[in-house]
C-alpha cells in the first residue's frame, strides 16, 4: 500500500499520531546550543537515529526527517553547501531508524527569509532552493512530506509548488500561529486552509508557537471547511522561565490529557512539538486509542483567501461586489503610470473599493504595448500585503493570468474561462493547477449566445470539460452573459433567466458585469440598480461593479434583505450607520439647536467644517462677534478641556475642537474690535537643540492661541542662542520648552541658565514625554503635563 | 556573528487599542461620538495606507559583561548598569531596529504645516503603535527560529535614551544594524530619521 493510501486509511480509522521534537529532543541527547542539527546529526548519527527508534516505539505512525534547516540557505549559514546530499543522509538515517514499520515524512522547515511579495527573497528562486531538498528527500527515500513550522503562507506555496512539480508524495504544511491567531505575516488558520488546501495540501494545520490548549482553537476555526485532514502539532506548554531559564514543562499527562480536546475541535493526525518527549507521545497515543475522528467534509465549499482574509461564497448568502476599478481601460493617468511600473493607483484603487463595500477586487491591467505579464505580478505583489480582499484575475492573457495565480499568496478567482479552445485547453489546467476558482463564460470560438436556452448548453459543455480537468463545481461561478439593453431590448431577460436556471436547478453560483447592461442609455445607475435587484431576485450571488457608486450598494444590501441573505438586517443597519448618504457639508451644518447652541456645540464637538456658517447664522440673527467669543467659543473650549481632564475626550477630540475654535476666531477677527482684541500677551515656544519631535509643542501653540495669547513658535531642533535672540526681540512673559528625549531634555537648563545669564528673567514652562515635574523644580522651570494645563498655567500667569 | 537581516515588507495586524489608548483613549470613560469616530478612523486608514514598515536585527555574541558594562563581539560597548542586568543570563544579544518610513512622516509634516494637528497627531500616533510592534514582529520572527536552537528571547528589550543607557549607543546600533540601507538616518544628536524609527537590544539566553 503506497503512503497515501497508508495514512488515509488510518486517518479513517483512528488519530494518526506523529512524532514530538526532535531540536530540543536532540539538545537533551548531547547537541550543543546553537550547533547545526543536521550536521551534527550526520555526526552522531546513533543519537538522531535513537530518536526516531523512540518515536516509534512510543506509537508514531509518522516520524519526521531531521532536516528543518536541511535548506541552502539556512545550511549556508554553517558553512554547507550540498542540501540535496544532506537530506539524503537524513532520510536514510531515519529509514535505517524505523525501516519499512513506519512512513518518513521529509521535514521542510522555513528558508529564514520572507519570500516575495512579503520579503526579498524571489518567489522562483524559493521554489528552487526546496525543490533541491525535495529532491535529496526523495533521493534518501522519503513517503511523504511536510513542510513546516511556516509564518508565511508565501513560503508555504512556495514549498508546497516545489513538492508538487518535483513529485506526487502526500504533503502536509503546517502554519504556525502567533498570539491572537494570526501567523506572524498576518494569516488566519482559515484563510490558510482554503489556500493550501485548493493548491493541492493533502493536510493542513498548525504547529509550535503554543501549548495544546491554544492550539485547540485554530483546528475549531478550520474543521467547518476542510476538505483534507487537519494536523496539530503543539509545544509542551508555553514556555516559562525557571532560574532564568525558558523551559518547556508541560508534563506528559497533562499534555495527553488534551488529546480528546483535540478530537472533539476535529483534528485528525497529532503529534508534539518543541519540548515534547517519547513519553508525551505514548501518553498521547494511550489516550486517543481506539478513539475515531471527526472525518473532513465531503462536500466543497466555494471560497477564496488573500493572505488576511477569507471569504465564504455561496447561494443565499449576501450578494458579494467585486470592485472593478482597477483596469486601465479609458484612464490615461492610469495606464502611464502601469507603463511606467508604478502600482500607486492600482494600491490606491484596491483599498478604495474595499472601503466602499467591495469583498472581491478585480485585477485588470492590459493594455496595448505593455507587458501584461511583468506588470500584473507588479501590482500583485503590491496589492498582496496591503489588500484584504481577494483578487480576481482579469485578462485575456493566459501567461498573465499563469503568473498572477502562480505570485498570488492566497487564492484566487479567474475572470474568465470560456468555452473557447484556448481557454478549455490552456488556460482551464492553469487555473487547476493553482487550485483557482473561475468564472464560466457561456461563449465559445463561434458563438456568442443570445439566449438562455443556448447558454445553458454551453454552460454545460464548459462544466463537463471542468470536470475532466479536475475542478468541482463549487469552483466555479458561472457568468449570466449581460448584454446592452439598447442594442438588444430582450437580453436583460435572458440573463435573468440564466442566473434562475444556474441557481435553482444546477446550484451554481453566478456573476454578472453589471454596467453592461445600460451602455448607451442615458442615467445608466437607475438602470443597473433596477437590474441588479432583479439579478438578485433571480439568485445572483457576485456582481462584478463599482463599490463607489452609493446607489448600487444600497440596492445591494436592501436587496440582501429582501431576499432574507441578510437574515436580522444586521448587514443593511450597520451600513447605513457607517455610510449615512449626508453630506459632509450638510453634516457640517445640520441644525441642532439655536444659533447659539450651534456655535457652543460646533466648538464643544470639534466641527471644523461647520464653525464658520454656524457662526454666520448667529451674526445674523443680530448676535455681536464679541458675546460669540466670550460667551459662547470661550466656555465650550474650556467645556473641552474640563472634559479632557476627566479623560471623556482624549486628544483627537481636544485638538479638533482647539481647530474649530482657531477657524472660528480668525473667522470672526475682522468684527471684533481693537479694544477688545483677545491678545493676553506673547508666549515664546521652542523644541530645544538636538530634539527634532515637536508635536506635543505644536498642540500647545494651538491651545495657547486660542486661549488669546501671541505665541511666537521658533519651531524644533533650536540652538539656546536663537531662544535668547528671540525673548529680546519679541519680549515674551513666558517661554515654553519642549523635548522628547532624555538626552536634549538637558538643554532646557542650559536655555534658562543662558537666559538667566543674560539678565532674562522669564517664566518658562517646560514639558514632553520624558520631563517631570522634578525636572522641571530642578530647573527652575514650571511644568505642564499637557496643552491644556500649559494653556492654564499660562492664563494663571497673566492673570 | 552574523550579518544583519532586513525585513522589507513588515505586515501586522495595526493595532487598534494602543493606537486609542497613546491618544489618550480611555475605556469606559472617554466618549466619541459617530462623526468623531469616523474621522478618526479615516485618519488611522489614511496612516496604515502610506506606512511603510521595514526592519533590521542582528544577533552578536556578548564578549563581556561586567554587570556595568555590556562588551559585543564586534567591539560596540554599551556602559549600562540596567541593560548589563536585564543581559545577565544571555550570552548574546539581538540588536533591532524599525522604521515606518518617510511618507508618513512627510504627511505628518505637511498636516502640521496645513494647520490640521487633528489629522497629524492620529498619523502620528499610527506611526509610533506601528513602528513598536513592527519590533514585536522581529522579536516574534527571531523567538521562533532561536527555540529550536535551544534558545528563547528575553521578554524586555531595552532602547538607547532610555534608563542609564545614553541616547549616543543608537549610533552604534545604527551602524551595526545598516540602517542607512533602510533610508534611515541618525542625527549629529543621535536622533534616528524619520522619526517614527527604534531602535532596540534584547537579550538571547538558554533554553533549559
Amino acid at each position: 500500500m503506497d503512503a497515501r493510501k497508508r495514512i488515509l486509511s488510518i486517518v479513517d480509522k483512528r488519530i494518526l499520531i506523529l512524532d514530538g521534537a526532535t531540536g530540543t529532543e536532540l539538545q537533551r541527547r548531547g547537541m550543543p546550543r546553537g550547533a547545526c542539527p543536521e550536521q551534527w546529526c550526520m555526526e552522531n548519527p546513533r543519537i538522531i537515529k535513537s530518536i526516531h527508534r523512540d518515536y516509534m516505539k512510543a506509537g508514531s505512525d509518522i516520524v519526521y526527517t531531521c532536516t528543518f534547516g536541511a535548506n541552502r540557505i539556512k545550511l549556508g549559514q554553517y558553512g554547507h553547501l550540498n542540501a540535496r546530499k544532506i537530506n539524503r543522509k537524513l532520510a536514510e538515517l531515519a529509514r535505517e531508524a524505523v525501516g519499512e514499520n513506519i512512513l518518513i515524512a521529509g521535514d521542510i522547515g522555513p528558508t529564514g527569509r520572507f519570500v516575495e511579495p512579503f520579503g526579498d527573497l524571489e518567489f522562483e528562486d524559493a521554489v528552487e532552493i526546496f525543490k533541491e531538498q525535495v529532491r535529496g528527500l526523495l533521493d534518501g527515500g522519503v513517503d511523504l512530506f511536510i513542510i513546516e513550522t511556516q509564518m508565511d503562507i508565501q513560503e508555504a506555496r512556495a514549498a508546497l509548488i516545489a513538492v508538487k512539480e518535483t513529485c506526487d508524495r502526500f504533503t502536509m504544511v503546517t502554519m504556525t500561529y502567533e498570539e491572537g491567531g494570526r501567523t506572524l505575516n498576518g494569516t488566519d488558520p482559515q484563510s490558510a486552509l482554503v489556500t493550501l488546501e485548493n493548491l493541492g495540501a493533502d493536510a493542513v494545520g498548525c504547529n509550535c508557537s503554543t501549548g495544546p490548549e491554544g492550539m485547540i482553537p485554530y483546528i475549531e476555526a478550520m474543521k467547518p471547511y476542510a476538505r483534507v485532514p487537519l494536523v496539530a502539532k503543539p509545544n509542551a506548554g508555553m514556555p516559562r522561565l525557571v532560574n532564568n531559564m525558558t523551559v518547556f514543562d508541560m508534563e506528559p499527562k497533562t499534555f495527553a490529557s488534551f488529546g480528546k480536546a483535540f478530537l472533539k475541535a476535529g483534528v485528525n493526525i497529532l503529534g508534539g512539538c518543541c519540548g515534547t518527549r517519547p513519553d508525551h507521545i505514548r501518553a498521547l497515543a494511550s489516550v486517543l486509542e481506539g478513539k475515531r475522528p471527526k472525518p473532513p467534509r465531503k462536500r466543497h465549499i466555494s471560497a477564496l483567501s488573500s493572505p488576511r482574509k477569507s471569504l465564504i461564497l455561496g447561494i443565499g448568502r449576501p450578494l458579494v461586489i467585486i470592485g472593478e476599478r482597477i483596469n486601465p481601460t479609458g484612464k490615461k493617468d492610469f495606464q502611464k503610470e502601469l507603463i511606467e511600473g508604478k502600482t500607486t493607483t492600482a494600491l490606491r484603487l484596491a483599498r478604495e473599493q474595499e472601503a466602499a463595500g467591495a469583498s472581491l477586487i478585480d485585477v485588470n491591467v492590459g493594455m496595448p504595448d505593455i507587458d501584461e505579464t511583468e506588470t500584473v505580478k507588479k501590482v500583485i505583489c503590491a496589492l498582496s500585503p496591503l489588500v484584504s480582499s481577494p483578487l480576481v484575475i482579469d485578462s485575456a492573457s493566459i501567461d498573465a493570468i499563469e503568473m498572477a495565480l502562480r505570485i498570488y499568496p492566497g487564492r484566487a478567482m479567474v475572470n474568465s474561462i470560456s468555452g473557447e479552445r484556448q481557454k478549455i485547453e490552456r488556460l482551464m489546467p492553469v487555473a487547476r493547477k493553482y487550485g483557482a476558482m473561475f468564472i464560466l463564460l457561456p461563449l465559445t470560438d463561434k458563438e456568442l449566445p443570445a439566449t438562455s436556452r443556448r447558454r445553458k448548453e454551453i454552460i454545460k459543455d464548459i462544466l463537463e470539460s471542468a470536470k475532466a480537468a479536475g475542478f468541482d463545481r463549487s469552483d466555479i461561478v458561472i457568468d449570466g452573459l449581460t448584454m446592452t439593453v439598447s442594442a438588444s431590448p430582450g437580453s436583460a431577460k435572458e440573463t435573468i433567466d440564466t442566473i434562475r436556471w444556474c441557481t435553482r436547478t444546477q446550484k451554481l453560483l453566478t456573476v454578472v458585469g453589471l454596467s453592461n447592461i445600460s451602455f448607451g442609455l442615458p442615467q445608466r445607475k437607475w438602470v443597473n440598480s433596477a437590474f441588479l435587484a432583479m439579478a438578485v431576485q433571480a439568485g445572483l450571488s457576485l456582481a462584478i461593479a463599482n463599490p463607489s457608486n452609493p446607489e448600487l450598494m444600497a440596492i445591494k444590501m436592501a436587496s440582501d434583505v429582501l431576499t432574507q441573505r441578510d437574515k436580522d438586517a444586521g448587514a443593511f443597519i450597520s451600513y447605513f450607520a457607517a455610510n449615512d448618504n449626508t453630506s459632509k457639508q450638510e453634516r457640517a451644518t445640520e441644525k441642532k439647536g439655536s444659533p447659539r447652541e450651534d456655535v457652543y456645540i460646533s466648538i464643544l464637538e470639534g466641527n471644523r467644517e461647520g464653525i464658520i456658517e454656524c457662526l454666520d447664522k448667529a451674526i445674523a440673527v443680530g448676535m455681536d462677534a464679541y458675546k460669540l467669543v466670550n460667551e459662547l467659543m470661550i466656555p465650550a473650549i474650556m467645556e473641552v478641556g474640563e472634559k479632557f481632564d476627566r479623560k471623556e475626550y482624549f486628544l483627537p477630540q481636544l485638538i479638533a475642537s482647539a481647530e474649530a475654535m482657531k477657524k472660528g476666531f480668525e473667522h470672526l477677527k475682522p468684527l471684533l474690535e481693537e479694544n477688545t482684541s483677545q491678545d493676553k500677551g506673547t508666549i515664546l515656544l521652542a523644541t530645544v537643540k538636538g530634539d527634532i519631535h515637536d508635536i506635543g509643542k505644536n498642540i500647545v501653540a494651538l491651545m495657547l492661541r486660542n486661549h488669546g495669547f501671541n505665541v511666537i513658535d521658533l519651531g524644533k531642533d533650536v540652538a539656546k542662542e536663537e531662544i535668547i535672540k528671540a525673548i529680546k526681540e519679541y519680549n515674551p512673559f513666558i517661554v515654553g520648552l519642549s523635548a522628547l528625549m532624555t538626552t536634549t531634555m538637558v538643554n532646557m537648563r542650559d536655555v534658562i541658565d543662558l537666559a538667566n545669564k543674560n539678565g532674562l528673567r522669564r517664566k518658562f514652562i517646560v514639558g514632553g514625554a520624558v520631563v517631570t515635574r522634578a525636572y522641571a523644580d530642578s530647573i527652575g522651570a514650571l511644568y505642564a503635563k499637557d496643552a491644556v494645563e500649559a494653556a492654564r498655567i499660562a492664563d494663571r500667569l497673566r492673570s | 556573528m552574523e550579518n544583519s537581516r532586513y525585513f522589507y515588507n513588515i505586515v501586522i495586524t495595526p493595532p487598534r487599542d494602543l493606537i486609542y489608548a497613546r491618544l489618550g483613549y480611555r475605556r469606559g470613560k472617554t466618549k466619541i461620538d459617530h462623526r468623531q469616530r469616523q474621522e478618526i478612523e479615516n485618519t488611522i486608514e489614511q496612516a496604515l495606507s502610506i506606512i511603510e514598515l521595514k526592519g533590521a536585527a542582528k544577533r552578536i555574541q556578548i564578549e563581556k559583561n561586567t554587570g556595568r558594562k555590556v562588551i559585543l563581539a564586534d567591539g560596540t560597548d554599551f556602559d549600562s548598569n540596567q541593560l548589563a542586568s536585564m543581559l545577565g543570563d544571555s550570552d548574546e544579544v539581538l540588536l533591532m531596529a524599525a522604521t515606518s518610513g518617510s511618507r508618513i512622516m512627510q504627511a505628518i509634516r505637511d498636516d502640521t504645516n496645513a494647520g490640521n494637528l487633528t489629522r497629524a497627531v492620529i498619523l502620528d500616533a499610527v506611526a509610533s503603535e506601528m513602528t513598536d510592534k513592527a519590533l514585536d514582529w522581529i522579536s516574534s520572527f527571531y523567538r521562533q527560529e532561536l527555540i529550536r536552537q535551544g534558545f528563547g528571547l528575553t521578554s524586555r528589550r531595552y532602547s538607547a535614551g532610555y534608563g542609564d543607557l545614553d541616547l549616543k549607543y543608537q549610533k552604534a546600533i545604527y551602524d551595526s544594524l545598516g540602517l542607512n540601507k533602510l533610508d534611515v538616518d541618525i542625527t549629529e544628536a543621535y536622533i534616528l530619521v524619520p522619526e517614527k524609527s527604534v531602535t532596540a537590544i534584547a537579550g538571547i539566553m538558554k533554553l533549559a
